[in-house]
């Protein structure tokens, strides 16, 4: 919803984008005055505490033109940058990549942690996934590898298990070595729910794999959760119409091995019945990031394009490995104030104006929020969709697209 | 700007010129009448043909699947580095490579350099069309658009399963035409991706889908129906049920004759065209197939030829690629189901020309190829990237146009194939006309560009030169000049300009009473609103917006 106020009469602005965590939520409600937003309904905290501005006086302004000729000289004598963060929407990851094939340099995102685990076993087997319209409707057991997933992406359950749908007759949520906090619980209405404890969450999942797949396994117990429950658990994922499994690498200790195991199970599910994997991330665009560089370079994030060729390599240009060689850090982040990492050469920073640094980096360009002072399009975890992030107000401070224009030479 | 082509020979079937010895002559992007006007610029053709660029009405080269597949096979990528670009005087435009699923820099640099100035993405679904765009503005070198993938989401089911007027099908083909920014629809597997959702593993063509009870017969008929009554140019471009069983070929033969008589386009026929014959229960029905196209002026096809070598298969056709998946070579694939609206499939193949069945499948498409007769009906593809990359047209077409080189090829393939294929018998070659009209005129025809695809005045001036070679695969793997919008892009084969291109959309009228149901659908059901899923203008080609061909309907 493209709506702004110019003067200072509260308006309120229904069916708002929200590009934050990845889950696309598009019906968001907010009061916007002046310069002023405030989250009003189907805001989760997360979305809540990123959309609100409420003290747009003491706002950082548009720097000066000194400003960028600093960072373009930086730029122009750097041999070896890293452009990491890169919390930006379509159009800003357009123009740092354009930067980047000028410059060279590594190319990476913050959250690209989790997507990574998850690649291990997709470029190894693939995998059977599914989308959300599909969760909704369809799905009618749901596994849950690891914490609450309304932890990091708040509306999760509502969006996914609405009470609501199409072909699904009832909805069982199991939780295999997490729990479900009050948050998802509310959401989950009339659900039923099931939590296995497991101290060892993938010797657990590689148990259930088995006992879906073959003969079951021989044992009392399993990474810590029993076998009677795990079998329980099996018959319930082989029962259903569609199962779906859903994990969040980028908070799980060795996340590459849940997804390989977690893929192995849906594989074996889809023998006799249908399931899908549905990997929870996305956050600030991580992964309309990462499709913009396939389709440009060939390659994810964690590619290095140096000279006129491009490389990847998902552990040697991850923005801490490839910061052991860099001398320049441009980072971007422009959906939350998070400050780059500790880095002993030149920084810039083009990120979001209340970031706070525990050292000031060398240049800091504070652009405005995607969905809240421009235009833009992000992607949604699932990578099929995107969606059209609008303005809530009139913008102070340019878009990443704009401020890294800018650094372009000047002719 | 006023350019002028002076000594080459025209080859425009459209307009009935076969080699005809004069200048072509074009001002800011459109052909002109030869004048005797000052030129900015001349070039002396020597003899050279000259045609409109090639029109490719069916290449997978934008969306979410190519995206799967590139990161599905960083092999292929790695193989095929980037392509330094001598011409471009040694401007690095980060053109990536690849050659199976070629980014989207190296898909328009490719297609130039072959002298194609148009191609089509075959298999849009609406819930990536945004995607698709986004990824379609980032190629260069190429007008593109994007049939809508239709006939597997559930709210044409659910209309088709009540029975809703077909007013209120149209409506909603219209109404999403519009929001997707598409140019035609693309039917695959009807009604089959949405059965596989509810664990049918094969649907023929009067079998109902488990939950709508609907058949893929009525769900083709309907939108036949549809983009009739609607005046949208392409017919219903239709990827048939049961791709690659074989037996299709009796699938195929019954729906032909379920148009009745009404237009239907049949897309890598190839596919299409298996029977049960002989010790493998694997055979060609090439010769049944083509007779009844031949038979049926109302269904044009194109043969989604296969090449012998490493590709990778990307189709929205879950069904048949989660059957398929097995074959998988290396051995990895990814399956989808998508947003009510389809999936995907992308399962990573190599074509070997020892394999028995490849080789008949190689045997099959060229039959396709020599005995449909009409060469308006019938369109060079290799369904890339999945029969094979487009980068191997050159070597197609040079067996299509010279028998000795067809049967020296053939005899080198897997003998029991040999013995399974009328090919050797057949003796036509294509002539230097009927490929201008498979690969331009004929496209142009069919899409309904009226001003793509000829050289008479008025035309787009996309404009392919190649010098004559009795090699025909040399003559065609580099274009001596392509011109797009007029602009010089590749000379001697060598990219030397990136040109933007556009993007064509229909547009049709429908009844937008429609649109309170779709906000209800979008809304509660989908979970994303129906004004975000709508693409406007300006999210097109990086603001300039598509080119809009306006539909006039008619009746039934
Ligand atoms: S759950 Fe995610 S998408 Fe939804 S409102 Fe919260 S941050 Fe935004
Ligand atoms: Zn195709």
């Amino acid at each position: 919803m493209s709506s702004e106020t110019s003067a200072g009469a509260p308006l309120i602005v229904k069916d708002v984008v929200c590009g934050f965590c990845g889950l696309g939520c598009d019906d968001l409600v907010v009061e916007v005055a002046g310069r002023e937003v405030r989250p009003k309904a189907s805001v989760c905290p997360e979305a809540a505490r990123l959309l609100r501005r409420l003290e747009p006086a003491g706002e950082a302004g548009p720097v000066t033109d000194e400003v960028y000729d600093q960072a373009r000289r930086l730029l122009d004598v750097a041999r070896a940058p890293v452009f990491a963060g890169l919390g930006a929407d379509i159009e800003g990851g357009r123009a740092i990549l354009d930067l980047a094939i000028r410059h060279g340099g590594v190319l990476d995102h913050a959250a690209s942690d989790g997507l990574f685990a998850n690649y291990a076993a997709v470029q190894r087997t693939g995998w059977l996934s599914t989308t959300l319209a599909e969760v909704r409707n369809h799905c009618d057991v749901l596994l849950v590898i690891g914490e609450d997933p309304a932890a990091a992406f708040g509306r999760f359950f509502e969006r996914a298990l609405p009470a609501e749908a199409l072909f699904a007759a009832s909805r069982h949520v199991i939780v295999l070595g997490g729990s479900l906090g009050a948050s998802a619980r509310r959401q989950l209405g009339g659900a039923t729910v099931t939590e296995l404890a497991a101290d060892d969450p993938v010797a657990a999942l590689a148990a259930l794999c088995q006992m879906v797949s073959g003969p079951a396994p021989r044992g009392a117990s399993f990474g810590g959760a029993a076998a009677e429950a795990l079998a329980e658990a099996a018959a319930a994922l082989k029962g259903a119409a569609y199962a779906v499994a859903v994990w969040n690498a980028g908070s799980l200790d060795r996340a590459d091995l849940i997804a390989e195991r977690a893929t192995r199970l849906v594989d074996a599910l889809n023998v006799t019945t249908r399931a899908g994997v549905f990997p929870l991330g996305g956050r600030d665009n991580v992964i309309g990031i990462n499709q913009l560089l396939l389709w440009r370079l060939g390659y994810p994030l964690r590619t290095a394009i140096r000279g006129e060729a491009s490389e990847h390599d998902a552990s040697l240009y991850a923005t801490g490995a490839a910061l052991k060689d860099a001398d320049l850090l441009v980072w971007v982040s422009a959906f939350r104030p998070e400050p780059p990492p500790a880095f002993d050469g030149p920084v810039i920073v083009i990120g979001h104006p209340d970031t706070e640094f525990a050292t000031p980096p060398d240049v800091f360009i504070p652009v405005g929020t995607p969905g809240v002072d421009h235009a833009g399009t992000v992607f949604r975890m699932d990578s099929i969709v995107s969606l059209p992030l609008g303005a809530l107000r009139v913008a102070t401070l340019p878009s990443v697209a704009e401020a890294v224009r800018r650094l372009e030479p000047v002719r | 700007m006023r350019i002028r082509l002076r000594g080459g020979r025209v080859l425009d079937p459209t307009n009935r010129e076969n080699a005809v010895a004069r200048d072509v002559e074009f001002v800011d992007g459109r052909v002109v009448a030869p004048t005797g006007e000052r030129a900015d610029a001349e070039y002396e053709l020597g003899g050279a043909i000259v045609m409109a660029g090639g029109i490719d009405l069916h290449s997978h080269i934008a969306g979410g699947k190519m995206n799967l597949a590139r990161l599905l096979m960083q092999e292929d990528r790695r193989a095929y580095p980037e392509k330094i670009l001598p011409g471009m005087s040694g401007s690095f435009c980060g053109c990536g490579g690849g050659r199976a699923v070629p980014t989207a820099h190296a898909t328009g640099c490719r297609y130039a350099e072959l002298g194609y100035t148009t191609v089509f993405e075959p298999a849009m679904l609406g819930s990536n069309a945004r995607s698709a765009h986004l990824e379609m503005a980032d190629i260069p070198n190429l007008d593109t658009g994007a049939y809508l993938v239709l006939g597997n989401d559930d709210f044409i089911l659910r209309l088709i399963a009540r029975g809703a007027p077909q007013e209120e099908i149209n409506a909603y083909v219209g109404w999403m035409l519009k929001a997707t920014q598409a140019f035609a629809i693309k039917i695959v597997n009807p009604g089959g991706i949405n059965a596989f959702k509810f664990n049918a593993r094969k649907l023929d063509l009067d079998e109902a889908n488990p939950h709508y009870e609907v058949t893929p017969r009525t769900v083709l008929t309907t939108l036949i129906r549809a983009v009739t009554e609607l005046g949208v140019p392409h017919p219903i471009h239709l990827h048939g049920c049961n791709l690659g069983v074989p037996g299709n070929d009796e699938t195929t033969l019954a729906t032909i004759a379920a148009t009745e008589g009404r237009r239907l386009h049949l897309t890598h026929l190839q596919f299409h065209s298996y029977g049960t014959e002989g010790d493998r229960r694997f055979s060609s029905s090439a010769a049944r197939i083509a007779a009844m196209v031949n038979a049926n002026p109302n269904i044009s096809v194109d043969v989604g030829q296969v090449m012998f070598g490493q590709t990778v298969t990307a189709s929205a056709d879950y069904m048949s690629q989660y059957r398929n998946r097995g074959l998988a070579n290396p051995k990895k694939s990814i399956g989808m189901d998508i947003e009510l609206d389809a999936g995907c499939g992308v399962v990573p193949f190599e074509y070997r020309d020892k394999n028995f069945v490849n080789a008949l499948q190689w045997a099959i498409g060229l039959e396709l190829f020599l005995l449909v007769e009409d060469p308006w009906r019938i369109f060079l593809t290799t369904d890339h990237p999945n029969g094979g990359p487009f980068t191997t047209y050159p070597h197609l077409i040079r067996l299509l146009m010279d028998r000795d080189f067809r049967n020296a090829q053939l005899a080198t393939l897997n003998k029991t194939a040999q013995a399974h294929t009328l090919l050797g018998g057949i003796t036509r070659e294509y002539s230097l006309e009927e490929i201008a009209i498979l690969t331009r005129a004929a496209p142009a025809r069919i899409l309904g560009l009226a001003d793509k695809g000829h050289l008479a005045p008025g035309a787009v001036a996309d404009i392919a030169v190649h010098d004559e070679n009795a090699d025909r695969e040399a003559m065609f793997s580099k274009a001596k000049l392509v011109f797009k919008d007029g602009r010089l892009i590749v000379r001697d084969g060598e990219v030397v300009d990136l040109a933007p291109g556009t993007t064509h959309v229909v547009r049709t009228e429908f009844d937008t009473a429609i649109e309170g149901k779709l906000d209800a659908w979008f809304d509660r059901t989908v979970g994303l609103k129906a004004k975000h899923f709508r693409i406007a203008d300006g999210e097109l080609r990086g603001g300039r917006g598509p080119t809009v061909l306006t539909c006039v309907g008619g009746a039934s």
